[in-house]
């Protein structure tokens, strides 16, 4: 008995959360002219102010520059987006919040879910560009699907958290939009491990979007696979991360709604 | 006497009146103690400010009390919530089908009930177009529809009954009273007007500054309300 009505619950709230994304994504189609295709042409729009930075107006630090800085790019604005939406999800849901009770969990699933479906246009879109120059399927990409997963369940990790902290110090709003710069400079997307000193590499490795950024190029453009020891550690780094901030969201379940924004 | 729905003892909670730590408590409620029975109508009367808004979100499940206690029995107990998450760029049943699930209806259960919803808003074709090329009646009947045919086991209505232009205010008003009255269906019936109070419910606890201070038959408790309007 219990344990049907559980999963009823369940259910109910997994048909929620896919239909709010549902939801979500159609509006933000419907805001505009061109629709759903800002999700391609805005990243594109973005990685065009690098390409004419790095690739035009410097010396290319690395050869083949463009597919190396695509590949980092797009892996980390999906992590990007999600973090800072995920900083206001619990703290903007306040009206809501005032009418019914829900599980405070499923405002970042469902933002995460939103964002990674769009990532996925831009990501298909990046497969197609290197297939059509010089960077075939290999036998890496076998290890493909995992470098997402855990990109996923470290994505996953820090949105849940900070979703769960903001509401109580809204301040950190800022403190994270300018955090995400910083960490975008010293993930590697613009320049690669080799061109560090010994000395700085081990900290530049610390950095679990670093390793990330750094795997997909292993697999996309140089056909081989990624380091497993380092993916291992940040999956268990990662659901840790998740299993602690789900508990602090389930803690305050009942204080958020007392938290006027 | 019916089964309980649930019950408060001594109930109160507690906002931050300013953000941080140096922010004081503010008791929005303090003590306040009654229970619900299966199939009543109960009245809450009290005025602005008097908590019971916060009474509304304690029944609901929205947050728990910072002393005393709450007994849900196992209900469901939803808030009357018109146009609860809607999104504007979506068609009406697009926000019909969201609201009902944010409300706690599985999608078949929602979905099935779409031709009644669409019926009583009388949108016609404008059900399916965007929300955002609406007046504001034709929300208000949206709103209403939707939340009028989720029917949680336990209903708390405040203020509002019926919503919208005349005529629809009117229909709705009627139907509302229709379920408020019904003798299967439990609700309260949260309002500072006494009039409507005294019509619609079966019992009324008075709430003044966070207490629960009188319970009874809504002609009693009227009259002492008023009397304690007119004294105070």
């Amino acid at each position: 008995m219990f344990l049907t009505s559980l999963s009823d619950a369940m259910l109910t709230y997994l048909e929620l959360i896919l239909y709010k994304t549902y939801a979500d994504l159609k509006a933000e189609t419907e805001r505009t002219y061109l629709g759903f295709l800002w999700w391609i042409f805005e990243p594109i729009l973005f990685m065009g102010v690098f390409y004419f930075v790095f690739g035009v107006l410097q010396k290319q630090p690395v050869p083949n520059f463009v597919p190396f800085l695509l590949v980092g790019l797009i892996t980390w604005e999906w992590f990007k987006a999600c973090v800072s939406h995920g900083s206001s999800v619990i703290y903007g849901q306040y009206p809501l919040m005032q009418h019914v009770h829900l599980p405070k969990i499923l405002f970042p699933i469902i933002l995460i879910l939103t964002d990674s479906f769009k990532f996925t246009f831009v990501f298909s879109l990046l497969l197609i560009y290197l297939w059509s120059t010089i960077y075939p399927i290999n036998v890496a990409y076998w290890a493909l699907p995992v470098v997402l997963l855990v990109e996923l369940l470290f994505t996953m990790a820090i949105t849940f958290w900070v979703a769960a902290i903001v509401p109580f110090v809204p301040d950190l709003r800022f403190v994270i939009e300018n955090l995400l710069t910083a960490v975008f400079m010293i993930s590697g997307v613009f320049f690669s491990a080799e061109q560090m000193t010994e000395g700085v590499q081990f900290y530049f490795y610390l950095n679990p979007l670093a390793n990330l950024i750094e795997d997909y190029r292993k697999i996309l453009l140089h056909g081989q696979f990624p380091d497993w020891s380092a993916l291992m550690l940040i999956t268990v780094v990662s659901l840790i991360g998740i299993f602690t901030a789900m508990q602090v969201i389930r803690r305050f379940e009942y204080v958020y709604p007392k938290i006027t924004p | 006497m019916n089964k309980k729905v649930f019950s408060l003892h001594e109930v109160g909670i507690s906002y931050r009146k300013k953000r941080g730590i140096f922010g004081e408590p503010f008791w929005a409620l303090k003590k306040v103690s009654f229970d619900l029975y299966q199939g009543e109508t109960l009245g809450v009367i009290g005025r602005n400010g008097a908590g019971k808004s916060t009474l509304m979100r304690i029944m609901s499940g929205i947050v728990k009390p910072d002393c005393g206690r709450f007994i849900n029995y196992g209900y469901k107990v939803s808030l009357l919530s018109l146009q609860l998450g809607f999104i504007s760029y979506l068609t009406g049943r697009e926000n019909a089908i969201l609201g009902g699930m944010l409300m706690g209806l599985r999608r078949k259960e929602i979905e099935g009930r779409i031709p009644a919803i669409k019926e009583f808003s009388e949108l016609g074709d404008f059900f399916e177009k965007p929300i955002n090329t609406y007046s504001s009646g034709m929300n208000a009947r949206l709103g209403f529809s939707v939340a009028f045919q989720v029917d949680p086991d336990v209903l708390l209505v405040d203020e509002v009954l019926g919503v919208g232009d005349e005529e629809f205010r009117l229909k709705s008003t009627k139907v509302m009273q229709e379920r408020i009255r019904s003798n299967n269906k439990t609700v309260v019936f949260i309002s500072h007007d006494a009039k409507t109070i005294e019509k619609l419910c079966d019992r009324v606890v008075w709430i003044e500054h966070g207490e629960s201070r009188m319970e009874g038959t809504p002609k009693q408790v009227v009259n002492e309300y008023h009397c304690y309007l007119h004294t105070s």
